[in-house]
């Protein structure tokens, strides 16, 4: 189908759940509540390393109202985990950061669950600890003294601190830094990011009389919660239901699993329905926010400024446990490859263990670390060798048939066009010296996760569709885009595909709500539903009809044979009484591109899929005596190969570029000796109404090969460039190049007084 | 525990609920009256997702005390239209894509509502809008949309003639 002829994908229709969430009838999780539900709190260890030498649960078991406590004694010995199983639910003899849980309570109100942790006594003896992660790759004190007795995923290279070491080497690159003109090397450190989801994790969990378990959470990977639920439990995964009500925002801090497991451990230990959500001060002490890191990268160019060599190493801070941290640090890689051509790479990402909290994969997981060393980088290289850095980019970007840092092909690569379109944008040719004012630009590329993905599709015997998914509506809006896929497939309106929630226990599996993936795995899913059942109808037509199902099409709710016609209804209500009803299971997967397994080293995701590319321009001013930073204008000129819904991908793009501001300028979990300092909503400095600017969106359309109507992922790019994009317009205002996240107004002024003195 | 009676008015409909002493207004609107649109988060008064309307100005319900607003007149999300019959700033929120995850949605509205209505017949400038949304945090929509739903919903109230 010509993708201009559209008449429901590719417009800017209204999102399926708009109207419950606007008039408070939409369900999350956190609205979810049982008859009879007791309450569950989780006491949180107040020391970073230290044996457990006693825990003393009687006196807080006697209290009126305590109806079970759980701690590590009373479970399963199971470690669980992605890439390294290494993760408990307590606390076992040891405690690992502030913030690791050593003990659920059940009761029937929450203040008596929180009487009761505090009822609690715990004897402790500290240990050595360890907060620097460059500190802990030599160090001899040992995070997890019997790492090498746990399972990881055969791809993970592990020893001692370090959970996960992967590389990407192209040519020899000691002879290409020996042939360069120059070589410039930079050290780069980045912030602990909380997700920032403004609905706290929670979990309600039930047992059935037949020992099965279902737990309502807000959960983005309801399939794999329910596997490491069923893990923790010990239960086969068939017996642990997940359902998703309805989840208020994730950014990747709800991939993996968060308080579901207190809640189901509880509800089996007192028999009784049981809620557990997160206060704002265990989001921000112990949940899975985005790795603090330290970045290292030296550069070889010509005289024209050409990339001939990149070395980087990227230290990324996993804390307690490795979570998604292996996967983070070899993500890196790509990003510090960039989409540019440079002739000789070696690319190496660590993920090491602290003393602090475990982390996640908080949107586009490595992406604006590892941008913000190669993207400042650059600009530092353009200004030493006089180029303006929209130039130095152009001269590097790859073009169509490239091969990429893992030996793959770039296709459809629109890079320069977005470079051009931001630039133009921000008036880049326009830029006059001007104090404490300057433009800068940054760009990047980023790959569509892929997984598989299914859905069922039902035509009702009105004529609409009912959509089941296995993959959770964020609030991106990916769900309504696949609708709209389904509809203009099927001649429906939007309005008539009904979308349900989603239930591990009777929804095909999806990969999950991550990635970027959703609308274009979920809108591929529909596409093969949908020619199922074309085929089912035209069938079910051809014999109503008396008319051939070659020439039949489908037209504004009927299937047309000739000068025949026969509804979508009527033949969905004859399905029922004669073949049990017009249903398809569609499915999708994509399939990684080939690539040079030479060239890449234990590395969990070693070729991009499907990559998109993008480019950002921010005009801004930076008060010369106090670094406040003020950010006049922003563009994005992101390709998203078409666009299913212009204003949800513009939605994308300015909440990307807000979170993208906040690690640029404000936001950090910050840490004194093991301890979070600002674990509340006023210290933890989100961007608000007053902080974000405008943002320009300009929507490239480079079609791809394998999304729905060539579609690319949307939804993690753009928080990659800003804090890159706005520390090269700091220096361009200022001439002091900040390297570290975030660039707090303090650290501004503090350079400023360097320069003037 | 010391339970006393609460008289409150919810959305024109006069309730009275056995409360304890500590008990939050978020708590009672969740727990005993059952108006879910009311969300929690940070308990704290610092992300503006609880925002009611205490006869008709916009307060964080998660740090008044429901014994402080005996005999008030208390409006939630539920209580400003219904899929039927949508408020013009629920109707803009939809039309703008001013939502996204929704979770803040129900606060944010509030608030411009409770602005919108100090100023009948106004349209605000978005500098302004901003100033007044900025105590409710929202992390997926970069403000954007939202401001221009506000912006939308006052040009259309002022030329209807005030406040809804």
């Amino acid at each position: 189908m010509n993708a201009q002829n559209h008449s429901v994908a590719g417009r800017r229709l209204p999102r399926l759940d708009g109207v419950g969430k606007v008039t408070g009838k939409h369900v999350y999780a956190a609205d979810f509540k049982l008859p009879g539900m007791l309450y569950g709190k989780v006491l949180r260890s107040p020391r970073a390393h230290a044996l457990i030498k006693k825990i003393d649960t009687s006196r807080a078991a006697s209290i009126h109202g305590v109806r079970g406590i759980i701690t590590s004694a009373d479970i399963p010995a199971i470690r669980y985990g992605t890439a390294v199983r290494d993760t408990t639910v307590f606390a076992v003899d040891r405690v690992l950061f502030v913030g690791h849980a050593i003990a659920a309570v059940a009761a029937t109100s929450l203040e008596i669950a929180e009487r009761a942790l505090e009822a609690i006594e715990v004897e402790y003896e500290n240990l050595p600890t360890l907060f620097d992660p460059e500190e802990a790759l030599n160090s001899n004190i040992r995070i997890h003294p019997n790492w090498e007795t746990y399972k990881a995923l055969p791809i993970i290279a592990r020893s001692g601190n370090i959970a996960g070491q992967a590389r990407i080497r192209v040519g020899d690159v000691e002879a290409a830094f020996a042939k360069s003109y120059k070589v410039y090397e930079h050290r780069f450190t980045t912030a602990l990011q909380h997700p920032g989801y403004t609905e706290p994790r929670v979990a309600t969990a039930d047992w059935d009389a037949n020992g099965n378990v279902t737990v309502w959470c807000n959960t983005q990977l309801p399939f794999d919660t329910q596997n490491t639920l069923a893990e923790i439990l010990d239960l086969p995964s068939a017996r642990v239901r997940v359902t998703v009500p309805g989840i208020g925002g994730g950014f990747g801090g709800k991939l993996r699993i968060g308080v579901e497991h207190f809640a189901a451990l509880l509800a089996r230990k007192t028999a009784r329905p049981i809620k557990v959500m997160s206060t704002s001060e265990e989001e921000l002490t112990a949940a899975l926010p985005r790795q603090a890191s330290v970045v290292l990268v030296k550069t070889g160019v010509d005289k024209d400024g050409h990339l001939l060599a990149r070395s980087g190493k990227i230290i990324v801070d996993c804390g307690a446990y490795a979570g998604s941290g292996p996967g983070t640090a070899a993500i890196s890689l790509q990003v510090m490859a960039g989409p540019y051509k440079t002739g000789a790479l070696e690319l190496e990402g660590i993920a090491v263990y602290t003393n602090k909290v475990h982390s996640g994969s908080f949107r586009a997981p490595a992406g604006p670390m590892a941008n913000f060393a190669m993207e400042c980088q650059m600009d530092m290289i353009a200004k030493d060798l006089g180029l303006d850095p929209l130039e130095i980019r152009l001269r590097n970007v790859v073009k169509e048939g490239d091969p990429g840092p893992s030996g793959e092909i770039h296709k459809s690569v629109s890079i320069e066009e977005c470079l051009r379109k931001a630039a133009n944008a921000i008036g880049w040719h326009d830029r006059k010296p001007e104090p404490g004012r300057g433009k800068g630009i940054a760009c990047s590329w980023w790959m569509t996760t892929g997984g598989s993905s299914g859905v069922y599709v039902k035509i009702n015997p009105d004529g609409t569709a009912t959509l089941v998914s296995g993959a959770v509506e964020i609030g991106t809006g990916a769900i309504t885009g696949a609708a709209q896929i389904l509809a203009e497939e099927l001649s429906l309106d939007l309005t008539d595909v009904n979308a349900t929630g989603v239930d591990t226990q009777a929804a095909p599996f999806d990969y999950g709500a991550q990635g970027s993936r959703t609308a274009f795995s979920v809108g591929n899913a529909c596409l093969a539903a949908a020619a199922e059942l074309r085929r089912q109808m035209f069938e079910l037509a051809a014999k109503q009809l008396d008319a051939p199902i070659e020439g039949m099409s489908l037209q504004d709710k009927h299937v047309i044979a000739g000068n025949k016609s026969i509804s979508i209804a009527e033949l969905a209500r004859i399905s029922r009484l004669a073949g049990g009803g017009l249903i398809a299971h569609g499915t999708a997967i994509s399939p990684a591109p080939p690539y040079d397994p030479t060239r890449v080293q234990n590395h969990p995701l070693p070729v991009w899929n499907t990559p998109s590319y993008h480019a950002h321009a921010v005009d801004l001013s930076v008060d010369q005596a106090t670094g406040k930073v003020t950010i006049n204008r922003y563009v994005v000129a992101q390709d998203v190969g078409y666009a299913i819904n212009p204003t949800y991908i513009e939605g994308q793009i300015e909440g990307g570029v807000a979170q993208g501001i906040g690690q640029a300028l404000s936001e950090e979990i910050v840490y004194q000796d093991g301890r979070v300092m600002n674990a509340n909503l006023t210290d933890y400095k989100m961007p608000t109404a007053m902080d974000v600017p405008e943002i320009e969106s300009i929507i490239v359309e480079c079609r791809s090969a394998a999304g729905p109507y060539g579609a690319k992922g949307v939804g993690e790019p753009p928080c990659i460039e800003p804090p890159a994009a706005i520390g090269n317009a700091i220096a361009a205002a200022t001439g002091c190049w900040p390297n570290s996240l975030p660039m707090t107004a303090e650290k501004i002024a503090a350079a400023l007084r360097v320069q003037q003195s | 525990m010391n339970r006393k009676i609460l008289n409150i008015v919810v959305n024109g409909e006069s309730h009275q609920v056995l409360i304890e002493p500590h008990w939050t207004l978020l708590q009672v609107l969740r727990n005993e009256i059952g108006m879910m649109g009311t969300k929690e988060n940070c308990l704290e008064a610092e992300c503006g997702v609880c925002t009611v309307l205490l006869d008709g100005k916009a307060v964080n319900s998660c740090i008044l005390l429901a014994g402080q607003v005996e005999g008030c007149s208390i409006t939630t999300i539920e209580g400003i239209g219904d899929p039927e019959h949508l408020h013009p700033l629920q109707q803009t929120f939809i039309e703008c894509g001013a939502v996204q995850c929704g979770y803040c949605i129900p606060g944010m509205i509030l608030t411009a509502k409770s602005f919108l209505d100090e100023n009948p017949g106004s349209r605000p400038s978005r500098d302004e809008i901003r100033e007044a949304i900025a105590g409710t945090l929202c992390r997926c929509t970069g403000y954007s949309k939202i401001i221009d739903a506000v912006a939308t919903a006052a040009e259309r109230m002022a030329i209807s003639g005030g406040s809804q």
